[in-house]
C-alpha cells in the first residue's frame, strides 16, 4: 500500500482528506506540528506528499524546495491560489502537480495514481491485467484469451477496465459515465448503450458474452 | 486660434482708440492745424496698435496651434501639460501653471481611487482563497458520506463555487495591472477542463457532446480561458431545450488565428437581444424565462476578459435553432510574451 503524507494546517480538511484517501486504498499520515516539517516529512518516508502552500510559520514553497534538495518523492501542491503565476512557481521549484481547492476529488485521485505509477519501477507485465477468464492488455487495448486477440476501442477498454476493477459489484450506468468523463471521454447515455452493445458482441467472439450481466434499473455487474 | 475671433476680441480697444483720436482731432479743429498733421495724428496710433495686434496674433497663434495639435494627437489628454512648450507671454504661462496644478490634484485623486480599487481587489482575492478551504472541506465531507442528502448539498456547493469564481474574475477584470500570464497552452486541455466542470449538468440533461479538431496550441492564459469557456458552456446547458440536446466544440485554423466554435441547438437568442448580450446586467427575454435565472454578468465578463487577453469573441444565434459562440486566438500573440 502506498503511503501518502499530508502537510496541511486546516485540521478538518486534512482529517477528511485522510478518510477519503484511506477509503481509496492508501495509507495516510499527516504532520500535526509544524516545527520542522521538512525533517518530519523526510523521516516518514512517504511515497507521495500532498503539500499546502499556505502554512503557519513556514512557507509551503520553502518546504518544497528543501525536500527537493534531498529527495525525489512525488509532490502535489494543494492550494486555494488559482493563478498561473503560483502554479508556474511551484512547478519550477520541483512540484509534480498542482491542484487547487476545492479539488475535483476524482482528478486528485487520478493525479495521485498517475504519479505513484510513474515513480515506481515499472513492472513489465503491469500493463496486462489478469481477469481470470481473459487478460486485459491495457497498453495495446486488447482482450487476450488463449490465442485469440480482440481489439477494443478506447471507450470499450475503459468500460471493461472499470467493470473489472469493480468485479462482483453492481455498477450503475451513471458510475460508468462518470468514470469515463473523469478520464476525458465525454460520452452521453446513448453512446454508452452503443459501446456496451459492441463490447458484448466482441466478448461473444470468445464466448464470454454472459460475463457482463444487466441488472434492470441498477446497472451492470461483471461476474 | 481663429483670426476672426482674435479680431473680435480686439475690436473694443480699436473702437475706443478711434473715438479718442476723433476727440483729439475735434479739439484740434479750432486751432487750424495742418491737414497732413491731423491725418498723421489720427492714423499713427491706430496703425501702431494694429501692428502690435498682428505681432501678438502671430505669437499666440503659433503657441495655441501647437497646443491644440498636441492635444489632438494625445491619446491620454491629461498628459498635455507635460508636453506644452514654455510660453513667452503671460497668459500662456498662467495656463501652463494652472494645468500643472489641476493635473497634479487630479492625479492624486485618481490614485486615491486606484489604491482603493486595488485594495478591494486584494481583499476579494484573499477572501476567495479563504472561503475555498471550507468549500474543499465540505466537498470532502460529502464524498466521505455519500447519500441522497449530501448529493443534493453537493449540487448546491457546486453552484456556490461557480458564483465565487465569477466574483474572482470580476475583480480581476477590473484590475488595472496585468495579472495573467500568456503561455503556450493546449486547446484540448483547456476545453477538457471546462467541459469536466460541467460533468453533472451535462450528464443530468443528457446532452450529447461533440468535440473535434482540438489538437492545437494557443497562446493565452489557460485559467482565464477555462473560465470564459465555462461560462459559455454553462449558457449552452442552461438554454438547451430540444429532445436531442447537442453541444459541439471544434476549432479551425487560418493563417492569422485559431477559432474555437461552441455550437448548441438550444433556444437561441432573439435578434433584438443579440446585439446587447455583452452588456452588463442585460438578461434579455431568455434570462427572464422561468427556471433560467440570469444575472447578466456571465457574457459581460467573458467579453471583458477576452478584451484583456486580446481574444475575439463573437456570438451568433437563431431563435429556436441554437447559438454559436466563436473565440478567436491570434496566432502571433506570442510576441506579447516579451
Amino acid at each position: 500500500m502506498s503511503k501518502i503524507l499530508i502537510i496541511e494546517d486546516d485540521i478538518k480538511l486534512r482529517k477528511e482528506l485522510k478518510i477519503f484517501l484511506e477509503k481509496n486504498g492508501y495509507e495516510v499520515i499527516y504532520i500535526e506540528e509544524f516545527c520542522d516539517p521538512v525533517k518530519e516529512s523526510l523521516e516518514v518516508n512517504a511515497d507521495l506528499i500532498l503539500l499546502d502552500i499556505n502554512l503557519p510559520n513556514i512557507d509551503g514553497e520553502y518546504i518544497l524546495r528543501e525536500i527537493r534538495k534531498l529527495s525525489n518523492v512525488p509532490i502535489i501542491m494543494i492550494t486555494s491560489k488559482d493563478n498561473e503565476l503560483d502554479e508556474l512557481m511551484s512547478l519550477n521549484y520541483g512540484a509534480d502537480q498542482y491542484v487547487t481547492k476545492p479539488f475535483n476529488l476524482q482528478i486528485l485521485l487520478a493525479k495521485i495514481a498517475g504519479l505513484l505509477k510513474r515513480s515506481k519501477i515499472t513492472d513489465t507485465n503491469q500493463n496486462k491485467i489478469d481477469c481470470k477468464d481473459f487478460i486485459l492488455n491495457m497498453s495495446k487495448s486488447l482482450i487476450e484469451k488463449d490465442d485469440k486477440q480482440i481489439e477494443l476501442t478506447k471507450n470499450e477498454l475503459k468500460i471493461l477496465y472499470f467493470l473489472v476493477s469493480k468485479r462482483g459489484q453492481i455498477v450503475s450506468r451513471e458510475d460508468i459515465i462518470n468514470y469515463l468523463w473523469d478520464s476525458e471521454s465525454f460520452i452521453d447515455d446513448n453512446t454508452l448503450t452503443v459501446n456496451m452493445k459492441r463490447l458484448r458482441t466482441k466478448l461473444q467472439e470468445i464466448n464470454m458474452e454472459d460475463i457482463i450481466e444487466t441488472r434492470r434499473g441498477q446497472g451492470y455487474i461483471l461476474k | 486660434m481663429k483670426l476672426i475671433e482674435f479680431v473680435k476680441g480686439k475690436m473694443l480697444y480699436l473702437f475706443l482708440l478711434v473715438i479718442i483720436t476723433a476727440t483729439i482731432i475735434i479739439f484740434l479743429l479750432p486751432y487750424n492745424v495742418d491737414l497732413v498733421i491731423m491725418i498723421y495724428i489720427a492714423l499713427l496710433p491706430i496703425i501702431i496698435y494694429i501692428l502690435c495686434c498682428i505681432a501678438e496674433y502671430i505669437k499666440k497663434k503659433s503657441y495655441y496651434d501647437l497646443l491644440e495639435n498636441n492635444l489632438n494627437k494625445l491619446e491620454e489628454k491629461y498628459l498635455l501639460c507635460e508636453i506644452i512648450p514654455d510660453a513667452n507671454f503671460i497668459e500662456g504661462r498662467i495656463l501652463k501653471e494652472t494645468l500643472q496644478q489641476t493635473n497634479k490634484s487630479m492625479i492624486e485623486n485618481v490614485n486615491k481611487y486606484k489604491f482603493a480599487v486595488e485594495d478591494y481587489k486584494d481583499y476579494i482575492e484573499m477572501w476567495i482563497h479563504e472561503i475555498k478551504i471550507p468549500l474543499a472541506t465540505s466537498k470532502l465531507i460529502i464524498e466521505n458520506n455519500k447519500n441522497e442528502v449530501t448529493k443534493s448539498i453537493d449540487e448546491e456547493i457546486s453552484k456556490i463555487e461557480d458564483y465565487i469564481e465569477q466574483v474572482l474574475f470580476y475583480a480581476r477584470s477590473n484590475a488595472v495591472e496585468k495579472d495573467y500570464i500568456i503561455s503556450k497552452s493546449s486547446l484540448k486541455e483547456i476545453v477538457n477542463s471546462a467541459v469536466i466542470r460541467n460533468k453533472e449538468s451535462v450528464i443530468y440533461n443528457n446532452i450529447k457532446l461533440i468535440l473535434h479538431d482540438l489538437d492545437k496550441e494557443v497562446y493565452t492564459d489557460s485559467k482565464w480561458c477555462i473560465f470564459i469557456l465555462n461560462q459559455i458552456i454553462q449558457n449552452s446547458i442552461k438554454y438547451s431545450d430540444k429532445d436531442n440536446k447537442k453541444i459541439e466544440i471544434s476549432a479551425t485554423e487560418s493563417k492569422n488565428n485559431i477559432s474555437l466554435t461552441i455550437k448548441d441547438n438550444g433556444i437561441g437568442i432573439s435578434k433584438k437581444d443579440l446585439s446587447r448580450v455583452f452588456e452588463k446586467g442585460f438578461t434579455g427575454t431568455n434570462g427572464r424565462l422561468i427556471g433560467r435565472k440570469s444575472t447578466g454578468i456571465g457574457l459581460y465578463l467573458c467579453k471583458k476578459l477576452c478584451d484583456k487577453l486580446d481574444l475575439g469573441i463573437q456570438i451568433d444565434s437563431k431563435e429556436n435553432e441554437g447559438t454559436i459562440v466563436m473565440l478567436t486566438f491570434p496566432i502571433n500573440s506570442f510576441n506579447k510574451l516579451v
